[in-house]
């Protein structure tokens, strides 16, 4: 009992990055209904960025953290113009696709950019995990925990509080309605990108400052981390994605402990397959099956 | 021909059927991320008939053939109500599945003194069955193209008859191929089980090509490729995807001006592509204008 305690929390703690790489995409998929497989590659732009200034300048962890964001940013732009942009609207494969074609590129630029396998990157804190009882809390963990939640509440705030969140739900709502009432759809887009980036950044931030280094494999590792999530908790939905990473998190964890590493990944994504088949509106049920009929409705 | 051409030339064979696979399923309207699942499922069952049932390569394609089919169909069955994304993660989340159990999946016995068979992670190796019975790899790449001229010539006689009629009509819209009778449940089952059972036919065929096989080769990465090949080459015709292959494969891969920029060159062609050919370069109206040209006048 006590080990099935400890892995929800550790799961939970872990999770909440996995629910923040789940935020970003589904604001992508909010406002584009179009899947940016690139999303994971373009966050690794960014924590090699991190990693450039911290080797290079032996930076603190803010300036760390800020290289972060700027290379996420400039790399999710990048995407963004070639392959959502440019791309006609009605060819939502077409945008897919060249999201992954894109994906290979920017691995490929990583990787002739550094050549090692892996680099390191600071770690967030060398601090003594804390007892509590019989349980332990790695502080990575908490503090994972505690900026994911900040994270949340600040996009929450975002969503709900300022003209752009308000725009972005009447895009992600009803595009030609949102048009009508003057809304600048491809700027509130290219906005939506920016906002995934850096929360895909920070979520970069923590987990490569918790695994203290970085591969260019990290691309791949996000962007499937933060689909998974977000399919479990139901596509489109944002208290869904929160839900899904942190279900992950547990998932992953508990599957670890009790039946090995080797089962891990094989349990997350029979979670995942049976979750689609049975209940495809994930966590959230209906509620994200229903809109996303209405959006394929109106396209 | 040396060794190299063969290799490249059996190599553009071989991807095809993952790419011909992927793009049956794009004609019925489903991006289908997992079609590398039915690839490795071909490859190491017919690799352990072959090698640890001593069975003969042409049984072997059958057996990998039916293979395909069998999981393509069984995981169409819970999948195929489900549209766009949601199909394509599922399809995802099974190739994965695949992958992770063949990393656990141990199944070794002794055959001529030599343990043999997939060993998890360590993969499969010793699938030596063309070394074994003397074929060249000029004899192998023939057989290759033989194999890859039938599906060839089945997707060509598709395209002519009501059945490919249907796909096409299935993927253009399901609700109205639904009202005009036709049963797009079963036609989706159907193109799903086709699909794999012409990538297992591709992954039997690899597998004896280099002899050994270790589940990270069929991660996600070949079956998105094998989608990018489709969408490049374009949805016109089966000719498209293979043309695809012959880019990323024929051109890139093996011209040496552009090694360690492959797949910058790659990657940024896709993507200028798909801005001006969001069907790919053979798309279907190229395809019907030669159709057009091609008929003798009135």
């Amino acid at each position: 009992m006590l080990d099935f305690v400890q892995n929800l929390i550790d799961g939970l703690m872990v999770g909440s990055s996995y629910a923040l790489l789940a935020l970003g995409f589904t604001l992508i998929f909010g406002a584009m209904r179009r899947l940016n497989l690139s999303y994971g590659p373009s966050i690794m732009v960014g924590v090699f960025a991190g990693t450039l200034v911290h080797m290079q300048y032996s930076a603190g962890l803010i300036a760390v953290a800020a290289a972060t964001m700027i290379g996420s940013a400039i790399a999710t732009v990048y995407v963004e113009r070639l392959c959502f942009a440019a791309v006609r609207s009605g060819a939502a494969v077409a945008s897919m696709v060249s999201s992954f074609a894109v994906w290979m590129q920017i691995e490929e630029a990583v990787t002739l950019a550094f050549p090692r396998r892996t680099y390191a990157f600071p770690a967030l804190s060398d601090a003594p995990p804390i007892y509590v009882g019989e349980l332990f809390f790695r502080i990575e963990y908490v503090v994972m925990a505690i900026v994911a939640a900040l994270v949340m509440l600040v996009l929450y705030a975002i969503l709900n509080r300022t003209r752009f969140g308000l725009q972005l739900r009447a895009v992600s709502q009803n595009p030609v309605a949102a048009r009508y009432s003057g809304i600048n759809i491809p700027a509130v887009t290219l906005q939506a990108f920016l906002l995934a980036a850096v929360i895909g950044a920070i979520a970069g931030f923590l987990i490569a400052g918790t695994d203290q280094q970085i591969t260019p494999r990290f691309g791949l590792w996000a962007t499937i981390k933060g689909l998974i999530a977000m399919m479990l908790g139901g596509l489109g939905s944002i208290p869904g994605a929160i839900l899904g990473g942190l279900l992950l998190g547990v998932v992953e964890a508990q599957s670890q402990w009790y039946l090995g590493t080797e089962y891990r990944d094989l349990m997350a994504y029979l979670v995942l397959f049976a979750f689609l088949v049975l209940r495809p509106g994930g966590l959230m049920g209906t509620v994200a099956v229903t809109q996303d009929r209405e959006a394929a409705r109106r396209l | 021909m040396d060794d190299f051409t063969i290799s490249v030339i059996s190599n553009i064979g071989l991807f095809s059927f993952v790419a011909l696979s992927a793009y049956l399923l794009l004609l019925t309207g489903e991006i289908s991320f997992g079609q590398q699942a039915y690839f490795a499922l071909g490859a190491y069952g017919a690799g352990i008939a072959t090698v640890m049932w001593g069975w003969p390569l042409a049984i072997a394609v059958v057996w990998a053939v039916a293979i395909g089919m069998a999981a393509g169909a069984l995981v169409a069955l819970p999948t195929v109500r489900l549209r766009g994304l949601y199909y394509s993660i599922a399809t995802l989340a099974f190739a994965e599945m695949v992958r992770n159990a063949f990393l656990i999946f141990r199944y070794r016995r002794e055959v001529d003194g030599f343990e043999v068979g997939p060993a998890g992670a360590e993969g499969f190796r010793d699938i030596r069955y063309i070394y074994e019975t003397g074929i060249s790899s000029f004899e192998y790449m023939l057989l290759i193209y033989a194999l890859l001229a039938g599906v060839m010539l089945l997707f060509l006689l598709m395209e002519t008859a009501r059945l490919g009629a249907v796909f096409r009509m299935i993927g253009d819209d399901p609700v109205l191929a639904e009202m005009q009778g036709i049963d797009v449940t079963r036609y989706k089952v159907l193109a799903a089980a086709i699909a794999g059972g012409i990538a297992a036919l591709g992954g039997c065929l690899y597998a004896h090509m280099v002899t050994y096989v270790e589940p990270a080769i069929f991660n996600v990465m070949l079956g998105v490729h094998a989608l990018a090949y489709g969408l490049i080459g374009g949805l016109g015709t089966a000719f498209g995807p293979i043309l695809g292959v012959i880019i990323d494969i024929g051109v890139l891969e093996s011209t040496r001006a552009f090694s360690g920029y492959r797949m910058i060159v790659f990657g940024g062609l896709v993507a200028v592509i798909l801005i001006v050919r969001p069907r790919g370069l053979l798309d279907e109206t190229l395809v019907h204008r030669v159709r057009l040209w091609l008929r003798p006048a009135r």
